[in-house]
C-alpha cells in the first residue's frame, strides 16, 4: 500500500508542479497585458515598462496570485473526497 | 505537397486518435447496470496476456505474487442477458477509483443476491469491459438498491469529469493562444526583421559585384517593390 501511495505522491507531486508553474505563468503574462491597456487608458503615465513592472510587483503579493496553490490543494482534497465517498458511503 | 493521399492519412489518422480518446474514455469513465445478482464466487487469476485489462493486487499484498484469488459478481440484466463484474482494488493506481473496500463491496453483493421469482434489482456501478476473447471483466465500484428495472440514472459523475476535462483543454487552448501572442509572435518578428536586414546588405553586396548597371537595376526593383520589402 504504502509503495502505490508513495508513487502516486511522487508522480501527482511533480505534475502538479509543473501545472503549477504553468498557471503562473500564464496568469503573470494575462495581468501584464491588462497593466498594459491600463497604462494606455490612464493616458501613458510615464513609461511602460515602469508601469507594469510597479503592476506586476504590486500583483505578486496580491490574493488572486496566492490563490494559485489551489492548483495542489484542490486536486488532494479531491482524492481525499473520493476515498471517503468510495470506500465509506 | 498537399496530395490528397496525404489529406487521407491525415484524416485516417485524426480519427485513429479521436476513437482512442473515446475508448480510453469508455473504458475508465463509470457506467451503471440495473442488474440483479445471481451469485457471487472467487476465482483463481493468472493474468498473462489480458494483464492489462486485471487491477493490480489488493492493497497491502505482496506485489510480487503471480496469481490471486480475485472476487466476482454474477448478475443478469432486465432483458435476461447475463454479466459478469470482477471486484478488485483499483488502490492508489489507474483508474484513480481509489477503491480498497473489495471485500466489504462483495459482502453487500451477497447480501443482495435474489432469486428470478422474487428480484431486488440493484445498481452496479463499474468500470471497464466484457469481452469473452479475453476474458476480461468491468470491475465493480458499488452496489446500492434500485427502485426497479426500469430506473433512470442520470450519470452525474461523468458529466462532471467530461465537463472538467472539456475545461482543462480549454484552458491548455488559452494558455497555448496567450504564450504565442506575448512570447512566439513578437520573438518572429524580430527575426523577421534581421532577416530582412541581412537580405539588404545582400542585395547590395551583389549589386555592388554586378557594377553600376546592376546596382541601379536592384535600386528600381526596390523601389517597386515598395520600401520595406524585399
Amino acid at each position: 500500500m504504502m509503495s502505490g501511495l508513495l508513487r502516486l505522491a511522487v508522480i501527482g507531486f511533480l505534475f502538479l508542479s509543473a501545472v503549477y508553474f504553468i498557471v503562473r505563468i500564464y496568469m503573470r503574462s494575462l495581468e501584464a497585458e491588462r497593466l498594459e491597456k491600463k497604462w494606455q487608458e490612464q493616458g501613458r503615465p510615464g513609461t511602460m515598462d515602469d508601469f507594469v513592472e510597479r503592476g506586476l510587483k504590486a500583483y505578486e503579493g496580491s490574493l488572486r496570485r496566492r490563490l494559485i496553490w489551489l492548483v495542489y490543494v484542490v486536486p488532494t482534497l479531491l482524492v481525499a473526497v473520493l476515498i471517503y465517498a468510495v470506500n465509506f458511503m | 505537397m498537399r496530395l490528397p493521399a496525404w489529406k487521407t492519412v491525415k484524416r485516417v489518422l485524426l480519427a485513429l486518435v479521436i476513437l482512442v480518446v473515446i475508448a480510453v474514455l469508455h473504458y475508465n469513465l463509470p457506467q451503471h447496470d440495473i442488474v440483479r445478482i445471481t451469485d457471487t464466487y472467487e476465482k483463481r487469476i493468472d493474468p498473462g496476456r489480458n494483464a492489462f485489462f486485471w487491477a493490480t493486487p489488493d492493497a497491502g499484498s505482496d506485489p510480487n505474487a503471480t496469481n490471486r484469488d480475485v472476487f466476482f459478481i454474477q448478475a443478469v440484466r432486465p432483458n435476461g442477458r447475463v454479466i459478469v463484474y470482477r471486484n478488485e482494488d483499483t488502490g492508489w493506481g489507474w483508474p484513480p477509483y481509489f477503491k480498497f473496500d473489495t471485500a466489504n463491496l462483495q459482502a453487500e453483493a451477497a447480501d443482495l443476491k435474489s432469486a428470478a421469482d422474487n428480484p431486488k434489482w440493484v445498481v452496479i456501478t463499474h468500470y471497464g469491459w466484457r469481452n469473452q476473447f479475453f476474458s476480461i471483466y468491468p470491475n465493480a465500484i458499488s452496489i446500492r438498491p434500485a427502485s426497479g428495472p426500469g430506473e433512470r440514472i442520470i450519470p452525474w459523475a461523468s458529466i462532471i469529469i467530461l465537463g472538467m476535462l472539456a475545461f482543462i483543454l480549454l484552458m491548455i487552448r488559452r494558455m497555448w493562444l496567450q504564450f504565442r501572442e506575448r512570447m512566439v509572435d513578437p520573438a518572429l518578428e524580430s527575426v523577421g526583421e534581421m532577416v530582412d536586414r541581412i537580405d539588404t546588405k545582400a542585395d547590395l553586396a551583389a549589386a555592388r559585384a554586378r557594377g553600376l548597371r546592376g546596382r541601379l537595376r536592384a535600386w528600381f526593383a526596390r523601389l517597386r517593390n515598395g520600401p520595406g520589402r524585399q
